[in-house]
């Protein structure tokens, strides 16, 4: 048989397309939804793999013992969980009864309906304890226009690292543990000053690291440099009426430039193109003096790789101590994390509240704290109780000093969670690298960025913002905890 | 008595055959029409639609408003854009013109019949079916000052490395990925290339050594004339690959030192799986399948010329 497709006309080809598509299409239909399928004594978790995973993990046969839920527990990286987060709801699917929700994600997933606000979860629940919690991470990393939209499963703040055989053999005074006014950002480099061309155990010493590349890493470094000088992004968030006009050419902004310019200075040449881990993994290495960093890097610098269990050269060498501030501004302390949350696709929402109870409560987090695989590495407490704990602090003799910086943190000042933030931060991103590397006075790099984040805000309907604002403080968040 | 009653298969067999028949060309090809359709077309066009509103899930859920041509103006005005299109255009243009130069010198070596060339063979095909994102890790630990293989190597030949690093400078980070590229690559143009040159008939290139030709001439006036249309097509198509650099970018600079290795597949990336503005990155998508399919337009008409296909 021949066929003779040249006596095939265009429209009849098309036609016959389009009824293919159709056909196509109707058989789509047929395909059943992602999760929906599931049994209903199982809870799905989309997890990002951050060092309170692995011991969360750890702890979930223990759960479904308990409760005889199942627990699919999956990991993703930072970028795929996103990804496929935002893919889920947009197609409305039921990827997950219970998710794991950075800070900066927060006021997205609450505004446009993508998660459930737990307020009325916690109300119905007699054995809930939200004052259990430090408000200021609550505050920071889970309360939106005065809705509880997560409760924390890990809570961040920053903290300085240091070599304390290093400071004992140059004669340096060992960093406070409290904040104080004598010690400041100024203190801070002239410390790494008298680090600098020094050998230590043979080696070349380099006084500290900082994170280089963009966007994310760099931004999550240098604001805590920002917020310590009272740099705001916008002329007003939190409080309202809210104006994202943006603020990056006041004087706290060159200010903060300058420093983290010579912190760049004082770290290895190749930190321009160093993200979170490698920075961390540079001073368990050993050949650096000091430096500040998310708390995590507290634990995870005792050992010489990320999670390997493997102790580093520094494990019994390093102390911690509170973060410098600038000189007459009140300190603000970074404040980052993970926290838990449930989709509004979810079809077993209880359940999933269920699981966000068990994982962010005192005794789960305390035997997520006590696993002693990988060289105990869980102490991103959010609860006050735990930092009292004497069992927990025989482990992380540090806790003291990471509480008191917690207590002084602001998540929404230093990296505010608004709609539209990864914008403006790639953007913030780009001109620090830039102005690390090249020789452009601070302020030029500053006033374009300013004029980029003006274009994008008003591009993204931020400027004048067109919805309603929301006075976000503090105390409002206190006076809900106390609701409770 | 019971009784049946037989249809006559010419009822309504032919007919059915006849449509069959009529209509078999149509089934033929509708599976691969409707792939075209839903892989390719409709994408393009939801992407083409897409790219008028002002649409940013970091906003609200649904596209907001109808912004006309402002999406293609704000792709334009964002400098990090052009530094992406003209770096990508760098690593497109000199990665196929080095990738093809270097696969056809392996080539015309592995025609040799030198000892340990079936090995050889066999080796070469490893790094084309490496994921690049493991080839930038790989690269991540080769590129490493402090104790990476290739800035050591760099380093006791006497050549300067960059106190940041070669990744870390904005001055080598770019040949830096596109050294990646080439090693990655390179082999895939080395297996085609030497696959055409074993389809060149010997009478051919025997009656050219007879008339003393030189090495040389036999390539450029024989080889390459014979192979031309398969070079074509490939340069064509690692071209349009290179043109959507992105994972080595990814994993090696994440577009940095400042915009100096930012492509236009990690910008679309940074717009559309961190930023979620759809409404831009559905206008910087068109850009781009515009300036590729211009380009390989003009490569097709300029290299087809005088050729039928």
């Amino acid at each position: 048989m021949t066929i003779d497709i040249g006596n095939m006309s265009r429209r009849d080809l098309l036609k016959s397309a389009s009824v293919a598509a159709l056909v196509a299409g109707a058989g789509s239909l047929a395909i059943p939804r992602r999760g929906a399928a599931q049994d209903a004594n199982t809870v799905r978790v989309l997890s990002v793999e951050d060092p309170f995973f692995f011991s969360m993990k750890a702890l979930v046969p223990e759960y479904e013992k308990e409760t005889g839920i199942k627990v699919e527990l999956e990991s993703l990286s930072y970028d795929a969980l996103q990804s496929r987060l935002v893919s889920a709801f947009v197609a409305k699917t039921s990827d997950a009864d219970v998710i794991v929700v950075d800070q900066m994600w927060l006021g997205q997933y609450l505004d446009n309906g993508w998660i459930i606000p737990l307020n009325d979860f916690i109300a119905k629940d007699n054995e809930f304890d939200l004052s259990d919690f430090i408000p200021e991470v609550l505050y920071s990393s889970n309360i939106w226009r005065g809705q509880v939209g997560t409760l924390p499963v890990a809570a961040y703040a920053q903290g300085v690292m240091y070599r304390k055989d290093v400071f004992d053999e140059l004669g340096i005074a060992a960093p406070p543990t409290e904040t104080s006014e004598d010690w400041t950002w100024t203190k801070y480099v002239d410390t790494l000053k008298s680090m600098e061309g020094k050998s230590f155990g043979g080696k070349p010493l380099f006084p500290t690291v900082v994170c280089g590349s963009q966007p994310s890493p760099i931004v999550h470094m240098f604001t805590q440099v920002s917020a310590s000088h009272g740099a705001n992004w916008f002329k007003s968030f939190p409080a309202a009426p809210w104006d994202f006009s943006p603020q990056l050419t006041s004087p706290a902004w060159i200010k903060s430039v300058e420093v983290y310019r010579q912190l760049y200075k004082l770290s290895p040449p190749e930190a321009i193109n160093y993200v979170w881990f490698d920075a961390g993994t540079r001073f368990a290495k050993g050949d650096i003096g000091m430096f500040y960093w998310w708390t995590p890097y507290f634990y995870l610098i005792k050992n010489s790789g990320y999670m390997t269990g493997k102790k580093s050269d520094v494990m019994e060498k390093y102390a911690t101590a509170a973060l410098p501030k600038a000189e007459g501004v009140p300190q603000t302390v970074s404040l980052g994390g993970w926290s838990l949350g449930i989709p509004s696709s979810s079809e077993r929402q209880e359940a999933g509240y269920a699981f966000i109870k068990w994982a962010t409560s005192k005794a789960t987090q305390k035997k997520m704290a006590l696993w002693p695989d990988l060289n105990y590495q869980f102490s991103d407490f959010a609860r006050v109780s735990l930092y009292q704990d004497e069992e927990v602090k025989a482990i992380y003799p540090y806790l003291d000093v990471q509480y008191a910086m917690m207590k002084q943190g602001n998540g929404k000042v230093t990296r505010p969670p608004v709609p539209g933030y990864t914008a403006v931060e790639s953007v913030l991103g780009l001109t620090l690298n830039q102005l690390l590397t090249g020789n452009e006075e601070p302020k030029t790099g500053l006033e374009r960025a300013n004029s980029l984040f003006e274009s994008i805000l008003k591009g993204n309907l931020m400027i004048p913002y067109q919805k309603d604002s929301y006075a976000d403080s503090l105390d409002g968040a206190k006076a809900l905890i106390a609701k409770k | 008595m019971h009784t049946t009653t037989v249809r006559s298969p010419r009822a309504f067999g032919p007919t059915r055959k006849s449509f069959i028949r009529r209509n078999l060309p149509y089934f033929l090809i509708a599976p691969s029409v409707v792939m075209l359709l839903a892989l390719i077309a409709y994408p393009l066009l939801f992407a083409l639609r897409s790219s008028f509103y002002f649409w940013n899930l970091q906003i609200g859920p649904e596209p907001l408003q109808f912004v006309g041509f402002e999406n293609y103006v704000q792709a334009f005005n964002a400098f990090d854009f052009r530094a992406a299109l003209t770096n990508t255009l760098i690593l497109s243009m000199l990665g196929t013109t080095l990738e093809f130069t270097f696969g056809l010198a392996i080539a015309l070596i592995l025609l040799k019949a030198l000892p340990g060339m079936n090995v050889v063979r066999a080796l070469l095909i490893l790094p084309t079916t490496i994921a690049p994102i493991v080839v930038g890790f790989l690269f991540r630990y080769l590129y490493d000052p402090g104790g990476g293989l290739l800035s050591w190597l760099l380093q006791s030949l006497w050549l300067p490395v960059p106190a940041e690093g070669i990744l870390g400078s904005p001055s080598t980070a770019l040949a830096a990925i596109l050294l990646v590229d080439i090693w990655q690559w390179t082999p895939f143009f080395a297996i085609v290339l030497y696959a055409s040159l074993l389809a060149v008939p010997d009478e051919i290139l025997e009656a050219a050594r007879l008339d003393r030709a030189s090495a040389w001439t036999i390539l450029m006036r024989i080889k390459l004339p014979l192979i031309k249309r398969t070079a074509i097509i490939i340069v064509m198509l690692r071209f349009m690959q290179i043109f959507n650099t992105f994972d080595t970018v990814l994993v090696l600079t994440r577009g940095g030192p400042g915009t100096s290795t930012r492509t236009l597949g990690y910008s679309l990336y940074e717009q559309g799986l961190v930023n979620f503005n759809i409404g831009l990155v559905s206008a910087m998508t068109w850009i781009t399948v515009l300036i590729v399919n211009v380009i390989v337009a003009l490569y097709v008409f300029f290299a087809f010329r005088n050729e039928e296909w």
